[in-house]
């Protein structure tokens, strides 16, 4: 359960950092993605990451889900951060990792 | 010196004397005032809170005492954010007031 | 007035933090290394072989106390478990503080376990929180009080940061001072629900030291009476005078285990042993639930009665034991464990950082009036010694654990001074070579210390990694992986800061000496491959 949560957080945080100017330029190379499209970004980063709550407190009950989860959310906005910084270009990589990932556990599991 | 440094020097010879001391003695004021009256003021929160808190009384010490660090805390945010030195030792002090009275007015 | 607000915090947020930002650096570092008390102790005993606790262990520590300590009228013992693999025993030999005694067990003999003497973990862990050569009191009082200053810092930070969503996951690495805050703000941002959780459990766990006032006025003179009402704490039974031997333990184990299914009993305290008004109490394991509360039961320990259970809480004395809980993070598996090892790293970076931000705008400051003062040395001097200077001392520690003669008197407090002697050096190196050779030299020296530990254990003891390895001895292969970790870290730092640039350097008023900081551009540990300190614009 834990790299499903961190992956979907990880992804969620991505999509969240993407509707940001400076993030979105970095990663996808121009500035000011319209309007619409920030704010499905931010629906999805924002169901991304409930996401990852859900499976999390699904393991672990609430009170030891929230505390795994936070942490948790440290982990993946540390390593999206770092990403951003250093190799931007790799987040999309990244993300379809995340994707194939994720599949690949919801189809054999 | 340089020039930077001149010019500030002069600055302050410009200020009215006592300025430069006037401004160190607010901010002692307000230290005085957040960390050591913030004590009292959580230590006397803690006191009225434990006695006075609608559950049974070993209840209302844990709960009051967990919660003096915040007071603390709100305390010394008042301390620096308050316009005046004056004023931000004066509503530390002013709290500390109520609380002791109502402190007074509970014991009897 | 917003801005004032937010620039009244802004001072507020410096000030809480510098004042004590050392002492907490410190308190993070070792605080974070804590969460591995038992695989520390472990490796720093190599003599002692991977145990499993038994059942047996406790009749073997009871036996084993009668021997040690026949008339001692308290006894603690704690238990083995999956992490911790000696049994480890406290008993009051004499009144006050001062009056206990402590023994390092092997649990399936009861005798004194046939490793070094050492204070293992137990050195980071108490170090944390009290400090060392001060008195118990004195130590938990500064550290209580510094760990105040760190919840204004982190409330002032807060309230002071005007972007943080905006500059969540920013970090722009070679450029000066922007650089060394956004390293700030994200190792503060980015884990700040532990680092709220952690000051506030802080405090709490100390807080009945610094805010006694409500129960004094609540329960004024009796102590006694708020600890039982509260926590279920009754007063200690007092001898009776008749001797009587303790009961059998097998049929209390029994008992408990009837009362908790499934089960473990983490710790033994027996109070007047061999008296007819002994007690027994068996505590259940910590570690299966977030509440440090211990659900207990205690019996006579003439008759072996039940005499009494504890450990349903009333909601606040229960919140009080889920933020000690939540503190000591006992009940962390090991996932979450890493998690907060990382958000305590993070928190050391954000303390450290802060540190340096503010020497680095010093000095800035410094440089365009002209005239470097005394002021600003001392801030510079000051961080190496404790933010560079402490991972070296950690690593003399542990080299100390490994070559001080076994047989040598007060051994575990010489592990202990030499630690402070290598980071009373580290304090006076800084004189001898100034500005940035010193940060080089010293996280140098750190990484040198930590990554040739293993090399050391193949040449004196046989607990080496090939060893552990084959023997499938995991905690020590771990740990011995993690020293290699620690020492590329530093050396990725020592790599980094000897190839920083200074910014500007020249281009302001007056020469910069070679080794001082301009403005340093270095990424925060460990998180990112040694980038290219790239060139640093104006």
């Amino acid at each position: 359960m834990m790299p499903t949560a961190m992956g979907l957080a990880f992804a969620g945080f991505a999509a969240l950092s993407l509707a940001m100017d400076r993030h979105g330029e970095q990663v996808l190379g121009r500035r000011g993605l319209p309007a619409w499209q920030r704010r499905g970004l931010r629906v999805a980063g924002s169901a991304l990451l409930g996401g990852s709550l859900t499976a999390v407190v699904g393991q672990h009950g609430w009170g030891m889900g929230l505390i795994v989860w936070t942490g948790l959310l440290t982990a993946a906005a540390m390593a999206l951060a770092m990403l951003l910084c250093y190799r931007p270009r790799a987040v999309p990589m990244a993300l379809a990792g995340i994707g194939i990932g994720l599949v690949v556990t919801w189809v054999g599991g | 010196m340089t020039r930077a440094g001149l010019a500030a020097a002069s600055l302050r010879a410009r200020l009215p004397p006592g300025a430069e001391l006037r401004r160190v003695g607010g901010i002692l004021l307000r230290v005085a005032a957040g960390v050591f009256g913030g004590y009292g003021v959580a230590a006397l929160a803690t006191m009225l809170l434990s006695v006075s808190l609608p559950m049974p009384r070993a209840e209302a010490v844990v709960t009051a005492t967990m919660a003096s660090f915040a007071v603390h805390a709100g305390a010394m945010v008042w301390a620096f954010a308050a316009r005046g030195a004056w004023r931000a030792a004066g509503g530390i002090a002013g709290a500390a007031a109520v609380l002791w009275l109502s402190l007074l007015m509970q014991g009897r | 007035m917003k801005d004032g607000f937010r620039q009244s915090m802004a001072w507020l947020h410096t000030w809480s933090g510098l004042l004590v930002g050392w002492v907490l650096f410190a308190v993070f570092l070792t605080g974070t290394a804590a969460y591995l008390r038992p695989e520390t102790s472990f490796w720093m005993r190599p003599e002692l072989g991977v145990s499993r606790p038994a059942p047996g262990d406790a009749e073997v520590a009871l036996r084993a106390m009668q021997g040690l300590a026949p008339t001692s009228p308290s006894w603690f013992i704690v238990l083995p478990d999956e992490r911790e693999t000696t049994t480890r025993v406290f008993w009051r030999a004499g009144p006050g503080r001062g009056g206990f005694r402590e023994a390092v067990l092997d649990p399936a003999t009861g005798e004194r376990a046939a490793a070094r003497e050492t204070m293992g973990g137990e050195f980071f862990y108490r170090f944390h929180f009290q400090l060392h050569y001060v008195s118990v009191l004195w130590g938990r009082w500064i550290v209580s009080v510094c760990a105040m200053f760190m919840l204004v810092a982190i409330v002032s930070g807060i309230i002071t940061h005007r972007r943080i969503f905006k500059d969540f996951f920013t970090f722009r690495p070679g450029k000066g001072q922007r650089s060394w805050l956004d390293g700030h703000n994200v190792a503060a941002v980015l884990a700040l629900p532990y680092h709220l959780m952690i000051t506030y459990t802080g405090l709490v766990l100390f807080m009945l030291m610094v805010m006694p006032w409500g129960v004094e006025r609540a329960y004024p003179g009796d102590r006694a009476a708020f600890q039982a009402e509260a926590f279920g704490r009754e007063a200690a039974r007092p001898r009776v005078g008749t001797p009587a031997p303790l009961v059998p333990l097998a049929p209390l184990m029994e008992e408990a285990g009837r009362h908790w299914p499934g089960a473990r009993i983490s710790r033994v305290n027996v109070t007047n042993a061999g008296d007819a008004g002994a007690t027994i109490q068996l505590v259940r394991a910590d570690s299966e639930r977030i509440s440090f509360n211990a659900q207990s039961l205690t019996f006579d320990g003439a008759t072996g009665a039940l005499l009494q259970a504890r450990g349903e809480n009333r909601p606040a004395a229960e919140v009080r034991g889920v933020m000690y809980g939540l503190h000591i993070g006992r009940f962390a598996g090991p996932a979450l464990r890493a998690l907060f090892i990382l958000s305590g790293l993070a928190g050391t970076v954000m303390v450290g950082s802060g540190c340096v931000l503010w020497a680095v705008k010093q000095r800035q400051a410094a440089l365009k009036r002209g005239r470097v003062g005394f002021g600003v040395l001392l801030v510079e001097h000051l961080n190496v010694a404790a933010i560079a200077g402490l991972p070296l001392a950690m690593a003399a520690f542990l080299w100390a654990n490994r070559l001080l003669p076994t047989g040598m008197t007060d051994r575990a407090a010489w592990e202990v001074h030499v630690f402070f002697i290598a980071w009373g050096a580290c304090l006076l190196h800084p004189l001898l070579r100034r500005g940035r050779r010193a940060w080089v030299e010293q996280f140098a020296l750190g990484a040198a210390a930590f990554a040739l530990l293993p090399v050391l254990n193949v040449a004196v003891t046989e607990r080496h990694l090939l060893a552990s390895l084959l023997g499938g001895d995991a905690v020590r292969a771990w740990f011995d992986l993690g020293l290699l970790a620690c020492g590329g870290l530093l050396g990725a730092l020592a790599w980094k800061v000897s190839r920083h640039r200074p910014a500007g350097a020249g281009r302001r008023g007056g020469r910069v000496p070679d080794g001082a900081e301009g403005e340093p551009a270095r990424a925060p540990a460990g998180r990112a491959a040694p980038a290219i300190a790239a060139a640093t614009d104006a």
